[in-house]
């Protein structure tokens, strides 16, 4: 039996029949090397120790919604005694006192933490190439990158390193690398998942969410991550419903709007013609395709960046070599300060605090941060009259297939413009979720994202479930 | 002379920590002092990941500050973050509020009538506390995070003797909403001035310079009238002031300029993305209004006009909320306001001053101290006895008709007794009765003093005077 | 992007830059800034009354403090002196 490939629900069923133990499930993971860099600490030995423990709670008749399954951590999300590095030089040896909301969640429901996954410095970036650590690779073709900045989860869910990761999304960094890596990934609405314990990138577009195999395992992490968090003033003090209640349904009725400007130009033909047979297919099983267009598209890049920057720049500019971190040289507070930045970051962290400050200082403000924070406005009314008409909004997840490594993450501008399929759905604090919806030639997976209305992450769970329920994935051997 | 054509402008920024039990934007103790670093977490350190959660009553508190100065209170108010780079600023950006502050457009008329307007108050976090101790510096950020208002004046103020005035004001005011404890010693209420100089009939403002962190009404005042000098003298020279930032020295006198927080002065204020706006309601509005309490000016009024109490009196009772609010508690249950004031500060007050008491500690209630008034005019007591029973009272709390039967201060009126006793001191006396006879009367003293001494505690002054008179006739 | 935004940019981020990583940067910086600009181009004010993610007064914290954290977990990731983190020479500071 090969354990990875099952999914959540029955890995918890023969926890419970005692078919098998924890242990032996870690083991089956555990067994299967990370060689593409998806890890930055594998808690091993932790792992071992946390699955004994969920064996014997498990054999005391204790029932929890992941007791015993393990899964991986995305690296910019504290963990209590357990280094979170960001994957910047800055955070390297970084051990947060205390554990973000979502561990502590996980760790009630009896997860096994396997580790923290490799990422883009600071959650900076589609490539996981900015990682200190070094870049991770794309577990379908280890010569091109696994998309990011959650790279490092996607791959580890990919290459059934654990079956499931949590990452984290500020513009595309879940849905973008599930792509790349042809798996489920899902960004929850802004407020769904507290956000305490997340090192900060842009406050107001950042979400966690969850790597998986399948929509129907995202259902089962996902009930036990969101809720409100009295630590998160921005959590939502909405209840959470069973997601796992939106599965195993049809799309009959279900009316999907495609927007004109995503399947223009800026994306690619495989990806154009693999996103418009998915619809095609809901169609055919009774959903009604509502055509529509979204005239802010061009401009959300833009307002996107300009948003995140600014509060990146602020976000970042505790980082002063004092209380934590790198620290840098220099005999006055001052050289120390720009000594530890220096050092501690790398360039495209520099280069978009540099952007986000100029966003903010005197003088530019009105022109860039303002407008931007109008365009959002814009942004989220043209969502809402979208949704007057349809449910859910079908869009490619990016433009191209995973690139090359070495070909265009060192291009700022180009990587930007990648964004371009998936920042809306953050810049108006809407749920999307990614899922396989085709290969290329070469067997590289491309993605599709369902977007939802606020707190409907049901419905475009339940669409992707149905998708993935009469799709064949090419899985990593 | 330039003293004679220019003439100061000064306005005023003044900081107040607020009374919360937890700080600002997270649970920790909002209390003053402790160990180092002993009241901190990981949001108030700034540590990554972490987040600022607003605290209702810090929120109630400022509004209660905009009630009592009379400002607009904003229906839809919102948090920004002022970015600087400092040490004793651990996220390196403070959480304020720049476009929409709790309390907009206030005022607060001065005893001379003149109003000085007040432009907003908001609310901010404090920052932690430096040490400079040999060649490096150490950071303790207990203080961080403890709420903070920022009242902003009008530049409406001409001289030291206004800014005092209304610095008092507002600290007392602050003091009657419960929302600080006015501590200017210990910081946590401190004052910026800033002041110009212009021509009396220019209609332009001169260059202003800003006087940082003053934490006492003499500092305000010597510092205003240094820096007065100071840019009166540089103007008189023909020279130009130039705009910035400078600390009092308490010990020269003098002030002196300080280095500014960031270097570049651009603080990049935008709403901080982690503090949802907050929308109140006129309804929450009216139920923290109707828990406002009178301020110390309509009490002061109602003490000079309704009370007929004369105006230092008045002043003095109202400058202590715990007295005036005593005041007034005492002045339900008697009838005779001006006894009760005159009890209050000549020997209460007094004794408090002393040392024997606090009067936010008071171990006893109005109703035992009008009980004293009353045993003492009621002639129960002797007026001699006034101070051992408030001593008592301050160091003990007990009763005062009990420390009265404790010590034998109550005056029996035993009439044969007086009769008796004076008897026997005319028999005793009988030269000095022969002489007042005479028309000697200063004898009559000689002869009062000794029945109160011989009748001490049997019978007031009063009725020994009455008996001796009738028994000399 | 002249030289003086440049280096007030630096000044504000606490970053410096040697003369070629300056070129560099500024010239990556003004290429994206160009993407930036486009947002110049539709017409659009701000309402902040229109963002609707207020929350009410009411459901602020209620005000009651917890146990702080212990100086020693705090100060865990620096090297502390007397509980308290340590910040080199100040210039112009008493």
């Amino acid at each position: 039996m090969e354990l990875t490939k099952l999914s959540i629900k029955s890995m918890r069923e023969k926890l419970v029949s005692r078919e098998i133990t924890s242990a032996e499930l870690l083991a089956s993971f555990s067994e299967r090397k990370d060689e593409y860099f998806a890890y930055v600490t594998q808690t091993s030995d932790l792992a071992v120790e946390s699955a004994q423990v969920a064996d014997l709670r498990i054999a005391a008749g204790e029932n929890a919604p992941l007791l015993g399954i393990p899964g991986a951590v995305k690296d910019n999300i504290c963990t209590d005694g357990i280094k979170t590095t960001c994957a910047s030089k800055m955070l390297a040896d970084f051990i947060p006192p205390y554990d973000a909301d979502v561990v502590q969640r996980l760790k009630q429901s009896g997860y096994v933490l396997t580790g923290k996954t490799n990422m883009d410095e600071f959650a900076m970036g589609s490539s996981s190439q900015t990682s200190v650590f070094g870049g991770v690779k794309n577990p379908y073709d280890v010569t091109r990158v696994p998309g990011g900045s959650s790279g490092g989860s996607a791959a580890v869910v990919a290459a059934r390193l654990a079956p499931f990761a949590l990452g984290s999304d500020t513009g595309g960094s879940i849905r973008q690398p599930a792509s790349f890596c042809g798996v489920t990934g899902i960004k929850p609405t802004y407020g769904r998942v507290s956000r305490y314990g997340l090192v900060a990138f842009a406050s107001s577009l950042d979400q966690i969410g969850v790597f998986t195999k399948t929509a129907a395992d995202s259902a089962e992490v996902l009930n036990v991550i969101s809720g409100y968090d009295k630590r998160d003033a921005t959590s939502a003090n909405v209840p959470t419903p069973d997601f796992t209640s939106y599965l195993n349904r049809d799309v009959r009725g279900l009316r999907i709007a495609l927007p004109d400007e995503y399947f223009g130009d800026t994306v690619g033909d495989d990806v154009r013609t693999a996103v418009l047979n998915a619809a095609k297919y809901f169609e055919e099983s009774g959903a009604t395709l509502v055509p529509c267009s979204m005239k802010v598209f061009d401009y959300a890049v833009s307002a996107y960046y300009l948003l995140a920057c600014a509060e990146a720049a602020s976000n970042l500019s505790r980082f002063d070599g004092v209380k934590y971190g790198l620290r840098g040289e220099g005999a006055t507070y001052e050289q120390r300060i720009v000594d530890s930045r220096n050092k501690g970051f790398g360039a495209e962290v520099k280069r978009r605090i540099l952007l986000g400050n100029y966003a903010l200082s005197s003088g530019y403000y009105d022109a860039y941060y303002r407008k931007a924070q109008a365009l959002r406005q814009e942004i989220i009314k043209e969502y809402n009259d979208v949704f007057t008409k349809a449910d859910i909004i079908l869009t490619p997840t990016a433009p191209e297939p995973a690139f090359k490594i070495g070909s265009s993450e060192n291009d700022p501008i180009k990587m930007f413009l990648a964004d371009i399929c998936t920042v809306m759905a953050n810049i108006a604090y809407l749920p999307g979720i990614n899922t396989t919806c085709g290969y290329t030639d070469d067997g590289l997976p491309i993605g599709m994202s369902l977007i939802g209305k606020r707190f409907d992450e049901g419905g475009i769970i339940g669409a992707a479930d149905f998708f993935e329920r009469n799709f064949r994935r090419k899985d990593i051997p | 002379m330039w003293s004679t054509m220019l003439k100061p402008t000064i306005g005023l920024e003044i900081h107040a920590e607020l009374l919360t039990q937890s700080k600002v934007f997270c649970t920790c103790p909002a209390s003053f002092g402790g160990s180092e670093n002993s009241r901190c977490c990981p949001v108030c350190s700034g540590l990554p990941g972490t987040l600022p959660v607003l605290n209702q009553k810090a929120v109630e508190f400022i509004i209660r500050a905009g009630m009592a100065t009379e400002c607009d209170i904003s229906l839809f108010t919102k948090w920004d973050r002022k970015n600087y780079f400092y040490p004793d600023l651990p996220k390196a950006y403070q959480i304020s509020q720049m476009p929409r502050p709790v309390c907009l457009n206030g005022k607060v008329r001065l005893k001379s009538g003149k109003v000085i307007r007040i432009n907003r108050i908001h609310l901010e976090e404090d920052a932690g506390k430096l040490t400079h101790e040999g060649g490096a510096t150490l950071a303790d950020y207990n203080r961080c995070g403890i709420p903070l208002i920022e009242l902003v004046t009008e530049p409406d103020f001409a001289s030291a003797e206004e800014v005092t005035e209304f610095v008092a004001e507002i600290r007392a005011r602050y003091m009657y909403c419960g929302i600080s404890d006015g501590k200017m010693e210990q910081g946590s209420l401190r004052v910026d001035v800033n002041i110009s100089l212009a021509d009396e009939h220019a209609d332009t403002l001169g260059t202003r310079s800003e006087i940082k962190n003053l934490n006492s009404l003499r500092s305000i005042a010597r510092a205003i009238e240094y820096e007065t000098h100071r840019q009166g003298e540089i103007l008189g020279k023909g020279g130009k002031v130039t705009q910035e930032t400078l600390r009092f020295s308490d010990g020269t006198g003098e002030t002196s300029s300080l280095r500014s927080k960031e270097d570049a002065h651009d603080y990049r204020y935008f709403p901080d993305p982690d503090i949802p706006p907050v929308l109140i309601t006129e309804e929450e509005i009216a139920v923290i209004r109707g828990t406002m309490p009178e301020m110390p000016s309509s009490r002061y009024d109602r003490y000079v006009n309704k009370c007929g109490i004369p105006h230092k009196d008045a002043e003095n009772i109202v400058a202590d909320k715990h007295l005036s609010d005593f005041f007034d508690e005492a002045a339900t249950l008697l009838d005779e306001p001006r006894k009760i004031a005159n009890y209050l500060l000549s020997e209460l007050l007094y004794r408090i001053n002393l040392g024997e008491g606090t009067t936010d500690n008071l171990p006893f209630t109005p109703a035992d101290f009008v009980r004293v008034i009353e045993l003492v005019e009621g002639g129960k007591v002797s007026r001699s006895h006034l101070k051992d029973i408030l001593r008592e009272m301050l160091a003990t709390g007990s009763k005062p008709d009990s420390i009265c039967e404790q010590n034998n201060y109550l005056i029996k009126e035993d009439l044969s007794l007086v009769s008796d006793t004076i008897d026997k001191i005319l028999a005793e006396n009988v030269a000095a009765v022969a002489q007042l006879k005479n028309g000697e009367q200063k004898v009559f003293g000689f002869l009062m003093g000794k029945a109160n001494s011989l009748l001490k505690g049997a019978a007031t002054p009063k009725i020994i005077k009455e008996t001796l008179e009738k028994k000399l006739k | 992007m002249d030289n003086k935004t440049f280096e007030h940019l630096c000044v504000l981020s606490k970053l410096s830059f040697d003369d070629e990583s300056a070129e560099t940067t500024r010239r990556q910086l003004d290429g994206i800034i160009a993407l930036m600009d486009k947002v110049k181009a539709i017409d659009l004010t701000y309402d902040d009354t229109l963002d609707k993610n207020e929350v009410p007064f009411a459901s602020l914290r209620a005000d009651k403090a917890e146990e702080p954290f212990s100086p020693e977990r705090l100060l865990s990731n620096t090297q502390p002196k007397n509980d308290c983190y340590v910040i080199p020479k100040m210039m112009n500071v008493e």
